[in-house]
């Protein structure tokens, strides 16, 4: 190591470790007296680097720290509180738009015929007037009515159509009972004119403005009340 | 409904989790605001502004705790976070520090005796020193870095890190003597 490169590191590190600079340090006596120097200056630069630190400065940044966490978990409650608020809404938002989406009527007198099995056992005797009575508390059917008795009509009740309230009634078919269902007509709703399952058939037109479900065990019993209510059914 | 959800969340190693961080980061800032301040102030030469961004950088540490793995890297990390922030100082607002810097430092010490003349003048050079030769100089002295960790934290290559540490020491011990022959002619 030649004198300049021994000085330019005794500048740069003079506490440098490197063999070679230890080294050449004991190649010369003056060189360690130089380097003495310098570590005299580093001495003196160490103290002076050292400037007075503010009073309780590390208590003051704990303290900064915990007021700003604390601050963060806040925030951070009201953010979930904000989410959990979102998320109901939105569940909500989509039930309500669930009830616009198209409503295949067929699948739904199937099931509610299957569901609501007490209706196909009972006789209410149910009479033309109380029918129309039903009918007319529907303001979405257009007072339409049945102008007589429309055969023997055992069990008459409201019920749910996916959101549209719709009427629901169990007649005498040509042998066995046929469900009926009376449902306002409305654009989401899609009606198909046959449909059947394991069990039962079903058959939908339209009538006096509005939608009508028919479900029962044979196809002739369907034809029979179909006449029925083409006949009476205005 | 709420609560019972805040409760669930905190379960005994969420609790001792940020138990072991609140600690760890206690540790950190009572070890290294000292050298952090100290950094900062070479940095920027104002107290106040030191102290700001010593707070800045300590905040901005405790976000990223979980980042630090390495410990011993824990003041390489904190000078990083540092120099970010006296950059971010200057890209928000122009000042002129170094004007403030030499007036400030007068204040500083009541220099009495000999030593503190002499330290007194040092502090005054460091902070004339310009910021590319002081730079290096403090990572050295203050982090006890060596070239080659210096020349990362910089993104300087060793050379130029070790040259630059040559001259500021130079133009340092350069004043030093002229100061003592100063101070002998006028004895």
């Amino acid at each position: 190591m030649d004198e300049l490169q021994f000085r330019r590191q005794a500048y740069g590190e003079p506490n440098s470790q490197d063999a070679e600079f230890l080294q050449a340090l004991q190649d010369n006596p003056d060189r360690e007296v130089f380097l003495k120097e310098l570590k005299q200056l580093d001495g003196k630069l160490d103290q002076a680097l050292k400037v007075e630190i503010p009073d309780g400065m590390a208590d003051k940044l704990l303290l900064r720290q915990q007021l700003q966490h604390h601050q963060q978990q806040k925030r951070k409650t009201g953010f979930m509180m904000a989410m959990v608020a979102s998320v109901a809404f939105v569940v909500g938002i989509s039930f309500s738009l669930l009830r616009i989406a198209p409503v295949d009527l067929g699948e739904h007198a199937l099931a509610h015929v299957h569901h609501e099995t007490v209706a196909l056992v009972v006789d209410q005797h149910v009479g033309v007037q109380q029918i129309n009575a039903e009918l007319a508390a529907f303001k979405t059917l257009g007072g339409a009515k049945f102008s007589a008795q429309p055969g023997k009509v055992y069990y008459l009740s409201y019920c749910d159509f996916q959101g549209v309230q719709s009427l629901h009634l169990v007649m005498q078919g040509a042998e066995n009972k046929v469900t009926a269902f009376l449902v306002p007509q409305e654009d989401r709703m899609l009606l198909e004119a046959n449909f059947a399952d394991k069990e039962y058939q079903g058959m939908g037109f339209q009538r006096g403005g509005s939608y009508i479900l028919l479900v029962g065990e044979r196809q002739a019993d369907l034809d029979y009340v179909k006449a029925e209510i083409t006949q009476t059914f205005i | 409904m709420f609560d019972s959800f805040r409760k669930k969340k905190s379960d005994p190693t969420v609790i001792s989790d940020m138990l072991s961080k609140q600690r760890r980061y206690d540790s950190l800032v009572r070890a290294m605001h000292g050298d952090i301040f100290r950094y900062a102030y070479w940095l920027c030469g104002d107290r106040h502004v030191a102290e700001d961004i010593t707070q800045e950088t300590f905040l901005r540490a405790w976000r990223s705790l979980d980042s630090l793995k390495d410990e011993k890297a824990a003041k390489a990390w904190l000078i990083t976070i540092l120099r970010r922030e006296n950059a971010r100082r200057f890209e928000r607002k122009q000042f002129d520090y170094s004007d403030v810097e030499q007036e400030q430092l007068v204040d500083v010490l009541s220099s009495s005796t000999e030593e503190n003349v002499e330290q007194h003048l040092l502090r005054r050079q460091i902070g004339k020193l310009d910021i590319e030769y002081r730079e290096p100089l403090l990572l050295q002295l203050i982090g006890g870095f060596s070239g080659e960790e210096i020349a990362q934290l910089l993104d300087l290559n060793r050379n130029t890190v070790m040259t630059r540490l040559f001259r500021a020491r130079n133009q340092l011990k350069e004043v030093l003597e002229k100061s003592t022959v100063r101070g002998q002619s006028n004895g």
